[in-house]
């Protein structure tokens, strides 16, 4: 089939799928198999655009036209095939994960969730393949309303309040400030394609410009600089499947990812750097970097331990791309990738935890390694990725974010870089230690060893693959170089 | 017949009325109405293929020329008017059979039926008629079919609605009227294509800038713009569910197309905002007016008194539209015309719905629905979603030209009034949304609304999706239409 | 108003003219004053009378309501349908010129077509509306 094909394929499967999960609602095995081939056959699709981008074929497909000059269309490039196969191929591993997790619980509403699952997969490749930022504002919205029944999945008032501060603040975010940046950028420039090089250049005032960075920046919430962060936390209260999802599959990607593309292909590069006080941008992430990890060097909860982490580490990539720097944009590009990588394994191991010892606190963990050695194995590769220690993936883009500091003698990221390695080993490292070499303090309620197979499965898997990439980053790097024409 | 379609149109009501009121029965009269409504439509849909192939289409009454005889004027505007309300008439009627024998007795159906073909007569009427006296004719024919439809709701208080619309509408109605008499005593006509023509001559006296006062001040009342809205939420509120769903989607649209002709073809474009301060008047009170209406919405515990608030800050957002006076405004303001009917119709019926399982409308009705009535909660999910503005709705297609129109004239603080009017659709929406997927039923035997219900609202709420996507047919026609508009005067 | 006999007696001799007197104001609208509107509303205040005078019982007996409501419902009809039928007979609607082979025949005839539709449905409103309000005060 030919890579178009293949292309609008990747929005129709999960679709397709969410329809015949919710069909096979009854019978829970079929289900689960309707999933895993769903999530199989989306990655071998997205497989297929990938060898046609590299072959050099012509892939766009334009749909409906909503607008004059704006339709619904899709292409790809290096960018968006790096967050569609990350997101598809987590999918798969996710989906694993969650029948060991949802069946071991024995949480209730399971189609629900698989359903919805889904439907943001489909979100999630409309936003990756999306040709302009009409089509990738339509996708970002539907990935954020077929998250909310994610979120809210528990249903109690918890899981009420949470979604509430979710929605609340990923819908007022996208409406107030990112809907009137994108309508702003289509006044002035006429088109809203995704072009090498930007659209804005000459058709905006110098002051104007900066206001619409600002907007970008604090309406793409999902990217989670502050103060449009609270929604991250407030989400953990999601079965831990869901926050995977949410930190390295689609949520949180898709927001970095419609950022990095505002830089490279709306401003461009060149243009941005004319920008008065563009820097700014820098400082905003990098603030949320530091100020992240300080938060979370006192959070004793796993999961929300996680979600700040998860904030600073996307102010890495955001501060990355602002610094404009090509090494910087490639570590950015890669540290999607990265951090997909070591996260998820951090939060697969985290539900393992929960599911095996029902414990939720980073005190509770006191000798646990020994009962959970595979879990707690890929605990600790996560956190060396986290904290950019060789030999994880985390460490490949790290390199790369601070030779860009260094392509611009960028002072303020390489300050900041140093500081949250610091403060990320700071909060990390202690729970390492205390998991393999202090004795377990409390005998645990029940009995337990390692967790559900499928999760040991599923969390093995991204581990190894955090380690894998370290070694084998070289096609990765190859395709994201493609974005800054080469490497500088 | 082709030649004849602007009158067929009006023809279907004026026939089917009488001779409903001498049916019985709840079903005789639904049946001819129905029909009638979807022959209109029909007539309609061709009305508008006809003006797009072959510019405005011109009809004499009884042979009559104007500017002596009365004749109709169908262009873009009123082409696209009278699709939605027929349109809209053929969605309701369906829906009414059952919602209005259970809310009214099988017994006053045929009066229920005849009171609501003359007021599609009426409405109709207004939309394609030329003569400003026709218009209000037609008006008066509609207002008091909609006092009597309005007096039939269920709650007592129904009564009390209707008699303070009624006086309100009155002195609306009067107002256009005193005008309509200044017109034609500085003119000597009541036929708009002349009055077009003859008063940029005499535009600087005062009888014309008192007319014009008048007029605006009139129709705003039928419009329900802040501050003369005071008579919306009670009517909507007690008249029956399948009333509030035609009327909540129509009536102040026709008085909106009203507003337009006059300000546009009639006055013009030059006069209008010119001379007279109508943009520095009509855009702070719809800014004003989206904003509390929005904010009142959300401390409703009654949810059709919450849509009919929100229907106010709606007309605001239409009425901003074209007091900004250019064509992308004008364009951004029929759209929400059409988008809004939709919407409204949409969720105003699924409120009948929830009515007739429910036997009431209170948030404490909508608790948990999401489990015991599915298809009527996502109808509504999805309504209120337009309402916001999600893209891929009727309601994004709006906000967009709205947006960019205001934009266009760097107009930031309106921007910023037409976002944050948004964002509190977000919080009264969501509060039904959330009290429908997390509340507990109230009553947990209930089951789905009955498909007589469901057919007609899933249609509306398909084609809010429909038009939000394949925005061709809309955004086409309300660019013809403002262009139209904006050029003023009248095309011959 | 049984006492009241002298009334009774000057009403009965007055109600007949009062009607000949409205069909006279209905048919010679198109030559002077009078119409639909006006004949109407004369020939309901007949009705009026007798009711003040005889009762409602009598008068309903005479005019019942559901008379009434066909005669309303007919008279808008003749008018809608007089339209109709020039239209059928090549011209707009409500186009008289078009009813007989003569124009000037045809806009007579068209005229007091639709003015006795008119005619019919004012009286028999102005007479529903009265028996209502009247029946109303019996009642309570």
């Amino acid at each position: 089939m030919t890579a178009n094909t293949a292309l609008l394929l990747t929005l129709v499967v999960p679709l397709l799928g969410a329809v015949l999960i919710a069909l096979a609602g009854r019978w829970p095995n079929l289900r689960e198999t309707v999933t895993m081939v769903t999530a199989l056959t989306l990655f071998g699709l997205v497989i297929r655009v990938l060898m046609g981008l590299n072959a050099g074929e012509e892939i766009g497909v334009e749909l409906v036209t909503l607008f004059s000059g704006v339709p619904i269309a899709f292409n790809t490039e290096p960018l968006s095939i790096l967050f569609a196969m990350i997101a598809s191929g987590l999918w798969i591993v996710t989906s694993i994960y969650a029948i060991g997790y949802m069946r071991g619980t024995n949480e209730k509403q399971q189609t629900r969730f698989y359903v919805c699952f889904a439907i943001a997969l489909f979100g999630a490749m409309g936003v990756a393949f999306s040709a302009n930022l009409l089509t990738l504002f339509i996708f970002y919205e539907v990935l954020t309303i077929s998250t909310y029944p994610l979120v809210t999945h528990k249903g109690d008032d918890k899981a009420k309040a949470g979604g509430r501060t979710y929605l609340g603040i990923l819908m007022t975010t996208s409406i107030v400030f990112l809907l009137p940046a994108i309508i702003w950028t289509y006044a002035a420039a006429g088109t809203l394609d995704f072009v090498p090089g930007g659209i804005l250049e000459g058709h905006l005032a110098a002051g104007s410009a900066t206001l619409l960075l600002m907007l970008f920046l604090f309406g793409v919430a999902k990217a989670a600089v502050m103060p449009v962060h609270r929604w991250l936390p407030a989400a953990m209260v999601a079965p831990t499947p869901v926050s995977a999802l949410l930190h390295a599959v689609a949520v949180v990607k898709a927001g970095v990812f419609t950022l990095i593309k505002v830089v490279i292909y709306i401003f461009g590069t060149d243009y941005l750097a004319e920008v008065p006080y563009e820097q700014f941008a820098v400082y905003i992430a990098g603030f949320t970097v530091v100020a992240a990890s300080c938060i979370a060097l006192r959070q004793t909860n796993i999961k929300r331990l996680l979600a700040y982490s998860t904030i600073g580490q996307l102010s890495y990539i955001i501060m990355a791309t602002m610094a404009l720097a090509p090494f910087s944009e490639i570590g950015a590009a890669i540290h999607i990738a990265a951090h997909a990588f070591g996260k998820i394994t951090l939060f697969f191991t985290a539900g393992a935890i929960y599911v095996a010892s029902k414990k939720t606190e980073i005190t509770q963990l006191n000798g646990i390694g020994w009962r959970m050695p595979y879990t707690m194995t890929a605990f600790a590769i996560g956190a060396l990725s986290m904290i950019g220690v060789p030999p994880t993936a985390g460490f490949v883009s790290k390199w790369f974010i601070i030779a860009g500091a260094f392509q611009l003698d960028n002072y303020f990221v390489l300050v900041v870089l140093i500081l949250s390695t610091a403060l990320n080993a700071a909060y990390f490292l202690p729970i390492i230690f205390n998991a393999f070499f202090k004795p377990e303090d409390v005998t645990p309620v029940k009995d337990h060893a390692e967790a559900p197979t499928n999760m040991v499965i599923a969390l093995s898997v991204t581990a190894t693959l955090t380690l894998l990439f370290f070694f084998f980053n070289g096609p990765v790097l190859d395709l994201e170089t493609q974005i800054v024409g080469g490497m500088p | 017949m082709l030649a004849h379609l602007p009158v067929l149109v009006i023809l279907a009501p004026l026939l089917g009325a009488p001779v409903a009121s001498l049916l019985r029965g709840p079903n005789w009269p639904w049946l001819l109405a129905t029909l009638l409504s979807w022959f209109a439509l029909l007539c309609s849909v061709l009305l508008l293929i006809q003006v797009n192939a072959q510019g405005t289409f011109i009809y004499t009454m009884g042979g009559w020329e104007a500017p002596w005889g009365i004749e109709y004027r169908i262009d873009f505007a009123n082409a696209l008017l009278l699709v939605l309300i027929t349109g809209l008439a053929s969605v309701v009627l369906p829906y009414a059979r059952l919602s209005v024998e259970h809310e009214i007795g099988a017994d006053r159906c045929p009066l229920f039926y005849t009171a609501l073909l003359l007021l599609i007569l009426g409405l109709c009427g207004i939309t394609v008629t030329g003569d400003a006296f026709n218009v209000f004719v037609f008006l008066e024919v509609s207002s008091l079919a909609t006092y009597t439809l309005i007096a039939m709701g269920k709650d007592r208080r129904a009564l009390t609605a209707s008699f303070s619309y009624l006086i309100m509408g009155t002195i609306g109605a009067t107002f256009y009227l005193i005008g309509v008499g200044f017109l034609y005593v500085m003119t000597g006509t009541l036929n708009m294509a002349d009055l077009a023509e003859r008063l940029p001559a005499i535009s600087d006296s005062s009888t014309v800038r008192t007319a014009f006062a008048f007029i605006v001040t009139g129709i705003c009342l039928k419009l329900a713009l802040f501050p003369l809205h005071l008579w919306l939420p009670n009517a909507y509120t007690y008249s029956p569910s399948a009333v509030t769903a035609f009327l909540g989607a129509t009536a102040t649209k026709v008085a909106v197309y009203v507003l337009i002709r006059f300000v546009f073809t009639i006055f013009g474009v030059e006069f209008s905002f010119g001379a007279e301060p109508l943009a520095e008047v009509l855009v702070p009170l719809a800014i004003i007016g989206l904003l509390s209406a929005s904010t009142v919405s959300i401390m409703q515990p009654n949810i059709k008194r919450m849509l009919a608030y929100s229907s106010v800050a709606q007309i605001g957002y239409i009425v901003l539209g074209l007091a900004m006076g250019t064509a992308m405004g004008l364009t951004a303001s029929l759209l929400h015309v059409f988008n809004h009917g939709l919407m409204k119709g949409a969720l105003f019926m699924v409120m009948g719905a929830v009515a007739y399982r429910m036997g009431g409308t209170s948030i404490d009705d909508m608790r948990g629905l999401a489990k015991t009535m599915p298809l009527t909660f996502w109808a509504f999910v999805l309504g209120g979603l337009s309402l916001i503005g999600v893209p891929l709705t009727v309601g994004f297609v709006s906000k967009w030209h709205l947006i960019l129109a205001a934009l266009e004239l760097g107009w930031w603080p309106v921007v910023v009034a037409i976002l944050a009017g948004s964002m509190l659709a977000v919080v009264y929406v969501g509060r039904v949304v959330e009290a429908g997927f997390f509340g507990e039923p109230k009553d947990a035997t209930k089951r789905e609304a009955p498909w007589g219900l469901l057919v007609p609202l899933w249609v509306l709420v398909i084609a809010n999706i429909w038009f939000g996507i394949d925005t061709r047919l809309t955004v086409d026609i309300a660019e013809a239409a403002a262009a139209q508009l904006m050029a003023g005067g009248v095309v011959r | 108003m049984s006492d009241h006999l002298i009334l009774r007696i000057v009403g009965k001799f007055l109600i007949p003219y009062i009607l000949l007197f409205g069909l006279y104001v209905q048919f010679h609208g198109d030559f002077g004053p009078g119409g639909g509107f006006q004949a109407g509303v004369i020939f309901a205040s007949a009705f009026v009378i007798h009711t003040l005078l005889f009762g409602l019982e009598s008068a309903e007996r005479i005019a019942p309501q559901w008379v009434l409501k066909i005669v309303a419902a007919s008279g808008v009809l003749i008018y809608a349908l007089v339209g109709v039928a020039a239209m059928l007979m090549g011209g707009n609607y409500l186009d008289y010129d078009f009813l007989a082979a003569d124009p000037i025949a045809g806009q007579h005839i068209g005229i007091i077509l639709v003015e006795f539709g008119v005619g019919l449905t004012v009286a028999s409103v102005m007479m529903l509306l009265f028996f209502t309000f009247a029946g109303r005060g019996e009642a309570s």
